[in-house]
């Protein structure tokens, strides 16, 4: 396919799963922060770190404001100015969408389009006041209809592979994320055992974790065994592992069958490289003092694969790469 | 039959206008009778709601154009109105015919233009008047386009005077837009009036796609099976966009920007995925001067380096070709039934409109002793723009245009303003259907093997009470054309 649409696509799937995910975050965040006993900051801030927006967030407000949940929630869902926000990441999978029309079906296409008409409209701005666990829950089920669209009425064929490509590296990463910046801010407090599970419960329930969770592990909350199941459970959708190796299998799709020749080897040869990294790691490795630095491997490859696949696949010259990616 | 409260109760005719549905004493005609009961049976409270969500549908589906005057690059949804517009089987027969006999004379005339240049010599003003006029590209004198067809998709415009002659207004030969609202006001004709459209014996028009990917395939200087056609697009923020991406889907092909492709010894390739790809037929919806910096305009960022060599050595198609502006000039139009008798040796089958060339002389002291009269238009401006309306003009406004004309005759010519036909149209406000003005697109396809004329059309309206002026860019919109086919049919 045109290398150009194939970049669209793939962004489509970025932002998709971006948007969908900092919805969830913050739905999550805004009803763990009144029982669990944790103060706000400790709530609030983990959330702009992952999104990237740290230094753009405290330069604007403050430090301060970091601890202001209603501040943090206005910046991550309206902020205009921040690529990570919910409306702006919206517009982004819109946008991508209407130049690659002709690539996306016809009923992902109304999705997406509708879930931005109605971001921009009056009535979302409305339910953001009244009932902001409604209004999370209507950006998260609209991105899901788009994505089972996707899944449901388009060809399996290179546009998906490369949808579901750019939404996998994006879960893969943010998963990692979120559980890097929760572990960070952890080791810094000596927590009290019931905060810590509280704590540990939202980080599960920011990857819709909780339930496959206890199905798999029995056992008391710890950290190291949440952090094990979110890099290393092979049958969690959102699992750094299942992600990663679910990108390879569509990155392996683009490039059949006899691949010699075609661009995106380099590509293929890291996301390889990465896959057969996390499937070797052990649960044991995952100790709170070794865990940033195996996350920030993760994090990192995924960046150099993105470039990678953008250079190689997607037509982008680098310098491009790095404005399309913040 | 015009029961109270049915929607056509309260119609009442144009004055001084040919009214498209109903006849001088205020019934209907004969052969939509049938179809206006059905649609008769809708109540004004019914189809105001029905108007309301079929523009909903058409914003969520983004089918939309973008507002070239609007900064933030908003996107608004073609006006139209659910009451369609009825052509009756003996008037198409007609215009049909015509329409064939003009392209196929207008392709002849462009063939000798940049060929042997006979009609030319025959010819001493129109000689002048393409030579001295833009829409001449001498570069291009000797290049024969592959598959040998230049206008492989046009849009003429016709105008229906008080006494029901379909006449000629404009010819659009380079990129005529607008099919994609012939097609979209059909689904939602058979939404919202299924039983009407049944009764009307109606051509469907949703082959249109499949035709134009065969037409655009007979030209591939590549086995047509096996020749990969793309459609070239400005982008996103082109006011036709929609369109574009529309005829992409439609025909399967894939949507190209110009920097998607490359040339490369004379030959088109696309940066694909899998590396180049060669590309045999461009279906492009830019400009001629946009198309290759190389050739035109140096500091277009829109154009393929090197197209017209590669066009130029036969090595790919380009619907439609360049240069084809030359044909549908203002200033060339009043000269088409000559042209038709000069290739053909036939009678034009269709009117035209009395045309004044305000380069001609005696032309000129008329247009400007009667502008109060006449429609007085630029040349080479399109879209409705940069003209002049002479019965509402101000007096300053027409001394404006007498000046503008004596300084640079060539680019005006002059028509007699025609009243335009009316028809049954949804006034939103009133809450009721009311005569407003209408003219119609129908579109042809020139293949390798002749011309075919899409049975239907772009119904253009006037939605403003007393406005001429059915451009979607100065508060015009579309209807469904119904095209009826013959009775025995």
């Amino acid at each position: 396919m045109i290398s150009r649409v194939a970049q669209r696509c793939f962004w489509l799937g970025r932002y998709l799963e971006r948007a969908e995910g900092t919805a969830r975050m913050l739905a999550v965040t805004q009803r763990l922060s009144p029982d669990a006993g944790l103060d706000a900051r400790q709530c609030w801030y983990p959330l702009v770190v992952v999104s990237g927006e740290e230094a753009a967030f405290t330069q604007r407000f403050g430090a301060a404001e970091l601890a202001d949940g209603e501040e943090v929630q206005r910046y991550l869902t309206w902020g205009e100015d921040s690529a990570c926000s919910i409306r702006s990441s919206v517009a982004a999978v819109r946008e991508n969408a209407r130049s690659a029309r002709e690539a996306v079906s016809q009923e992902t296409w109304g999705a997406v389009n509708e879930l931005h008409l109605w971001m921009v409209s009056p009535e979302a701005r409305a339910l953001y006041q009244d009932d902001r666990h409604l209004f999370y829950r209507h950006i998260r089920q609209n991105c899901t209809l788009a994505l089972g669209y996707i899944q449901g009425t388009m060809l399996h064929d290179d546009p998906f592979d490369f949808i579901i490509l750019g939404v996998m590296l994006e879960r893969a990463g943010q998963t990692a994320r979120i559980l890097d910046v929760n572990h960070h801010a952890f080791t810094h407090l000596a927590a009290h055992q019931v905060i810590e599970t509280a704590h540990w419960l939202s980080v599960l329930r920011s990857c819709s974790g909780f339930e496959p969770f206890m199905k798999r592990c029995r056992g008391p909350i710890t950290s190291q065994a949440v952090a094990a199941f979110l890099v290393l459970e092979p049958d969690f959708p959102r699992s750094v592992r299942y992600a990663v190796n679910a990108a390879l299998r569509r990155l392996k799709r683009i490039r059949h069958p006899a691949a010699f020749g075609q661009p995106g080897a380099a590509s293929e040869e890291r996301l390889q490289g990465l896959e057969q990294w996390v499937s070797r790691q052990h649960a044991e490795a995952l100790q709170p003092g070794a865990i940033h630095a195996l996350l920030t491997y993760v994090v990192e490859e995924i960046a150099a694969i993105c470039n990678d696949a953008g250079r190689e696949l997607l037509g982008e010259a680098p310098a491009a790469y790095a404005a399309a990616a913040q | 039959m015009n029961a109270e409260g049915s929607l056509f109760s309260q119609y009442r005719i144009h004055p001084g206008s040919y009214d498209e549905v109903f006849a001088a004493d205020g019934t209907p005609r004969p052969e939509f009778r049938s179809a206006i009961a059905a649609l008769g049976t809708h109540t004004p409270e019914e189809f105001a709601r029905q108007q309301r969500l079929a523009e909903m549908a058409l914003l969520s589906q983004g089918v939309t154009f973008s507002v070239y005057s609007d900064q933030r690059g908003s996107e608004k949804i073609f006006p139209f109105c659910l009451v369609p517009r009825f052509i009756a089987a003996r008037d198409w027969e007609k215009v049909e015919r015509g329409l064939r006999q003009r392209i196929l004379a207008l392709e002849a005339f462009l063939d000798d233009l940049y060929g042997a240049q006979r009609v030319l010599q025959e010819m001493p003003l129109l000689r002048e008047l393409v030579q001295g006029g833009k829409g001449f590209l001498p570069k291009l004198r000797g290049i024969k386009p592959p598959g040998g067809v230049r206008i492989h998709i046009a849009g003429v415009d016709l105008i229906r005077d008080p006494s029901g002659t379909f006449r000629v207004l404009e010819d659009n030969l380079r990129t005529p837009s607008g099919v994609s609202y012939v097609l979209e006001n059909r689904l939602l004709s058979k939404r919202v009036v299924p039983e009407a459209l049944d009764r009307a014996r109606v051509y469907g028009v949703d082959h249109y796609p499949e035709r134009l990917g065969a037409t655009l395939r007979s030209v591939s200087p590549e086995d047509p099976d096996r020749s990969s056609v793309v459609l070239l697009t400005p982008g996103p923020f082109n006011s036709a966009y929609f369109e574009h991406t529309f005829l992409a889907r439609n025909m399967g092909i894939d949507l190209v920007e110009a920097a998607d492709l490359f040339v490369d010894g004379d030959k088109v390739f696309a940066r694909t995925t899998r590396g180049a790809r060669r590309v045999h037929v461009i279906y492009r919806r830019t400009d001629d001067d946009f198309l290759d910096p190389e050739m035109f305009r140096p500091d277009s960022l829109l154009g393929v380096r090197g197209l017209m060599r590669a066009w130029a050595a036969g090595n790919v198609a380009l619907a439609n070709a360049p240069g084809n502006g030359v044909a549908d000039d203002k200033a060339v139009y009043p000269f088409v039934p000559d042209i038709i008798r000069f290739f053909l040796t036939e009678e034009p089958i269709l009117e035209q409109v009395t045309t004044h060339l305000c380069a001609r002389d005696e032309d000129r002291a008329l247009v400007l002793e009667r502008i109060g009269e006449m429609v007085v238009k630029v040349v080479d401006e399109a879209g409705g723009y940069g003209m002049l309306m002479g019965p509402q003009a101000s007096a300053a406004e027409r001394d404006e245009f007498r000046r503008r004309i004596q300084a640079e005759p060539r680019r005006y010519i002059a028509q007699p303003r025609v009243e335009l036909s009316t028809c049954p149209t949804w006034d939103d406000k009133g809450a009721r259907v009311v005569p407003r003005r209408v003219d119609l697109r129908p579109y042809v396809l020139n293949s390798r093997a002749g011309p075919w004329v899409l049975p239907g059309g772009l119904t253009r309206v006037a939605l403003v009470e007393g406005s001429y002026v059915v451009n979607s860019s100065q508060g015009g919109g579309s209807k469904d054309t119904w095209v009826q086919k013959p009775e025995a049919a």
